[in-house]
């Protein structure tokens, strides 16, 4: 497809009259490799390539896609895209006049995984299987998962937007299971990001990534029961950020504030935390799971403050969401593939540090659960009640770690913890993860500094049920 | 209906014998999808989707190599054979993977309805007003349509293979489904429906819109009860969230691999004995039907738990061979773009003798679950579960009042043996049904 190309299917899509009009093309090469019961059992790789044309009139909007992508089937597409929406009076389009914003980062990709072969891969991933088979007899199996992914865009839309991208994912989990006596347990351990091959070649090591998850697996074999009720929790940096996904990302996407399903609706200007919480959702940090040049939407992707010093400053949006308000996109606009319109979504999403060291949290916080490793989670996002998986976790006593406990999960309210976060570490760990709304997965990462939240319910009460955003951990 | 794709995979699976490989196999897909969500009355959303693709396995020694693509160019298929080869090179030996022994014959299904896409665009987008309507004129606390959706596909899958299998089928459905949120001060609760059918004379927006109107209604003022051990009755779409954990239980790969909790119970009971679950591709009028799964295989009728004693796994053509039996027709595809995986057709829990109202006449005080959250944390290998969970009260038999804010939590295998009554409501939501189940007793945690 060339620009003219793109301008005929564009003006055929607004020949029936709108307000609007998108572009979405997508080539896509993936490698997947699993490798389970000590052997490469699949090996994947594979073309996906596609088109969506986006139409939108008032509040209506419509999308199309196809997966033939020759110039007359994308116009065809377009003319029932814009047939779809039936306006008043039917438009003549002007000249397009495309122009290409500037990015605000630039992502630099050492080494491409197409350049690397195939057993360069296998060796890796047979790497962090012999080394976490290697760490206790009791490790029974183990399954390596790798990834790679070059998704290249042409997205153009009637407010002139062109952009060519190209993006390039790089991940590696590994999931443990140890079993003892009828007990079993699992531990796991992923890395990814928007980089090549150098994730497993320069910025993690295989066998440590192994060696971790199945350390996991087998420290949780001995640990006992969690306690239940409420008490003071020490998340710890490592753990990650999905409280903060769950607990207030999902409810700022200005979709959900504008539909009055998030607990934040209508609340810009207020104070939502306690001064020590800045919230910031940025797309621009090298290397990290969320970050793009430019979203699915053209805009460049920037860094966006949610919460500054416990004051609710901003959500995020998409194009849509922003010309609801009249106002700009935050670049938060994202899809899962050309199937797929975008809707707002979060990127890499995290509490800010603060200046604490993080022993010193745990010392003063006495008595409480220290948590250092986190599973996937959900979360009501009209009531902000959240629920999540404690996947390693540990008895603080008179302000010392004591042993682990299993079986926990924390649920709380949104709002309601982030007020009661007393102390803000210096440091910050991320997790990455695919995030999952209305059936699209996108890639996140998330990350908060060490934190002492005054009381949490562990393993008690739940929100009620709502499965319209949820995370699953890679 | 389908365009034949039978000369392209002619000539994919020739390049790939001549290149030395002694078995390979094409899977070809094709769908045609649309949805329309409306919302206050008009359009809000409207999409049309088109998709084909193929994925090509091939064998050798065991060695399996695996590659897709979108583009059906001669180009890109001549891509697509390299990578699989390539692929395979790389994989471990295992004799037990090749392609099926070719079934004999296929049921005779009747999954395709032209009538669907005869009815006009507009005749549509009503059926999704008709859902709206429905659920906000059930109560006028009904304030918010987060959703109501149109949706229909219709689809076609071709498989072809060297030992001479060249076999295809279309089929298409259609179906609705209605989120709604209800408001009574500060009180906000939303209320969820859906219903899939094969038939497009089939479906009844208005009873779509009137369910998940009344859950959003029925769950306001809900508050905790506290902690307890109690009976627990779970309606059927919350059994089939304990289904979908199920499913991937009765995988003989996850047996295989002692990623089951039912590894090594064939023959015990597993169950609670008015139980019997089973997994079947061919029950006329089902979302989940088809006459062969994604490696060609006709599917059957597979009763996995029979009055509460396990009775054996799913089986796709690689765990058939490694435990000495015909595959069960379970190696399903999500797409082209995957590898046959084992995974369910419909799996259901069979209808029990008794009424909902009778099954809930014993219960004395119990909790009536509408709703779990959480339910993908479950893990399925131990088979512990903890989950939030929403719903009414239940007391002498009747339901009270609404409650939420609590949490069940328990083991899988034990919950199983536990259940104690199984009512005749047998409902589907698209691929799993069940009843309405009651389990003896478990712990309920609240305030």
């Amino acid at each position: 497809m060339d620009r003219k190309g793109i301008e005929e299917v564009l003006k055929t899509a607004m020949r029936f009259g709108a307000d609007f009009a998108e572009f979405f093309w997508e080539h896509k090469e993936t490698s997947t490799i699993v490798c389970e019961n000590n052997g490469i059992e699949r090996i994947n790789s594979g073309i996906d390539e596609g088109a969506g044309i986006r139409v939108i009139s008032g509040t209506g909007s419509s999308y199309a896609y196809t997966n033939e992508v020759s110039l007359n089937r994308l116009l065809e597409v377009a003319e029932m895209a814009g047939r779809a929406l039936k306006s008043k009076d039917a438009g003549i389009m002007e000249q397009l006049d495309f122009r290409t914003p500037v990015a605000a980062f630039e992502p630099f990709i050492e080494v491409p995984p197409e350049k690397v072969e195939i057993e360069a891969k296998v060796e890796a991933i047979r790497k962090a299987n012999k080394a976490a088979r290697g760490v206790d007899k009791r490790i029974n199996q183990v399954t390596v998962g790798y990834g790679d992914i070059k998704q290249e865009v042409m997205i153009a839309n009637t407010e002139g937007i062109f952009v060519k991208d190209r993006r390039v994912r790089t991940r590696m989990s590994v999931n443990a299971v140890a079993a003892e006596n009828g007990v079993i347990q699992t531990g796991f351990r992923s890395v990814g990001g928007t980089t090549g091959f150098e994730l497993l070649k320069n910025d993690y090591e295989p066998d440590k990534i192994g060696e971790d998850a199945a350390k996991r697996a087998v420290l949780m074999l001995s640990a006992k029961a969690a306690p239940t009720g409420k008490m003071p929790v020490v998340m710890a940096a490592q753990a990650g950020g999905t409280m903060v996904h769950e607990a207030c990302g999902h409810a700022l996407e200005a979709d959900l504030v504008q539909k009055q399903l998030s607990v934040y609706s209508g609340k810009k200007g207020d104070k939502v935390a306690a001064d020590v919480i800045s919230v910031i959702d940025d797309g621009t940090i090298p290397k990290k799971f969320g970050s793009l040049r430019y979203d699915d939407e053209g805009y460049p992707v920037q860094k966006t403050v949610l919460i500054n010093n416990g004051v609710l400053e901003e959500y995020m949006y998409d194009y849509q969401t922003a010309s609801r308000e009249n106002r700009a996109s935050t670049g938060n606009g994202r899809r899962e593939s050309y199937q797929y319109r975008p809707i707002p979504r979060m990127r890499n999403t995290y509490i800010a540090p603060g200046k604490l060291p993080p022993e010193k949290i745990i010392k003063e916080m006495g008595d409480g659960l220290l948590v250092t490793a986190m599973g996937g989670g959900q979360v009501n996002t009209i009531t902000g009640d959240y629920v999540f998986d404690v996947a390693e976790a540990y008895i603080i006593k008179d302000g010392e770690i004591g042993p682990p406990v299993r079986g926990a999960t924390l649920a709380g309210n949104g709002p309601e913890t982030l007020k009661m976060v007393e102390m803000v570490g210096k440091d910050l760990g991320y997790t990455i993860g695919i995030c999952g709304k209305e059936g699209q997965g996108v890639p996140v990462s998330d990350a908060q500094p060490t934190m002492a939240v005054k009381e949490l319910i562990i393993g008690g009460r739940f929100a009620e049920s709502r499965k319209n955003a949820k995370i699953r951990r890679l | 209906m389908p365009i034949s794709y039978e000369e392209t995979a002619k000539e994919v699976l020739e390049t790939v014998k001549r290149m030395g490989f002694d078995q390979a196999e094409l899977y070809v897909q094709d769908s045609q999808e649309m949805t329309i969500e409306v919302s206050e009355k008009t359009v809000e959303n409207m999409k049309l989707a088109q998709e084909r693709g193929l994925g090509l396995r091939v064998f050798s020694d065991g060695r399996v190599g695996y590659s897709f693509s979108s583009d059906l160019s001669p180009e890109a298929l001549k891509k697509v054979i390299d990578k699989a080869v390539h692929n395979s090179k790389q994989s471990q030996a295992d004799k037990a993977r090749a392609l099926p022994t070719p079934s004999a014959s296929f049921p005779r299904l009747d999954l395709y309805d032209e009538s669907i896409f005869q009815v006009a665009v507009e005749d549509k987008i009503k059926i999704a007003l008709d859902i709206e309507e429905a659920a906000r004129s059930y109560d006028d606390r009904v304030v918010i349509t987060e959703k109501a959706v149109y949706q229909e596909s219709k689809y076609s899958v071709s498989v072809f293979n060297s030992l001479g299998l060249a076999v295809s089928y279309a089929g298409s459905y259609c179906g609705g489904y209605g989120v709604f949120v209800a408001k009574d001060g500060h009180d906000a609760q939303t209320g969820f429906e859906m219903r899939y059918v094969l038939k497009y004379r089939e479906l009844d927006p208005g009873s779509i819109g009137k369910e998940a109107g009344d859950k959003a209604i029925r769950m306001l003022g809900a508050s905790p009860i506290s902690s307890c051990t109690m009976p627990v009755v779970l309606d059927p779409y919350t059994v089939t969230g304990f289904l979908r954990v199920l499913s991937s239980v009765f995988s003989a790969e996850e047996v295989l691999k002692g990623k089951s909790f039912l590894k090594g119970e064939e023959g015990k009971k597993v169950g609670g004995s008015q139980i019997s679950i089973i997994d079947d591709g061919t029950m006329p009028g089902r979302l989940g039907s088809a006459p062969f799964d994604g490696e060609g295989t006709a599917t059957e009728e597979s009763v996995l738990v029979k009055d509460g004693v396990l009775q054996g796994f799913l089986h796709n053509s690689y765990t058939a061979v490694k435990y000495g039996r015909e595959s069960t027709g379970n190696g399903v595809r999500g797409s082209y773009k995957n590898l046959p995986e084992i995974g369910i057709t419909n799996l259901y829990i069979k209808n029990g003798s008794m009424s909902k109202k009778e099954l809930l006449r014993d219960v004395k005080r119990g909790l009536y679950v509408t709703e779990v959250l959480g339910m993908h944390t479950a893990n399925p290998v131990s088979g512990d579960f903890s989950v939030g969970a929403a719903g009414l009260l239940i007391e002498n038999g009747e339901l009270t009042v609404p409650v939420k804010g609590v949490a069940i939590a328990g083991n899988l295998k034990e919950l199983l043996l536990d259940i104690d009554a199984i009512a005749d409501d047998l409902t589907f939501f698209a691929g799993k049904g069940a009843p309405t189940v009651r389990v003896r007793q478990m712990s309920v945690s609240g305030a």
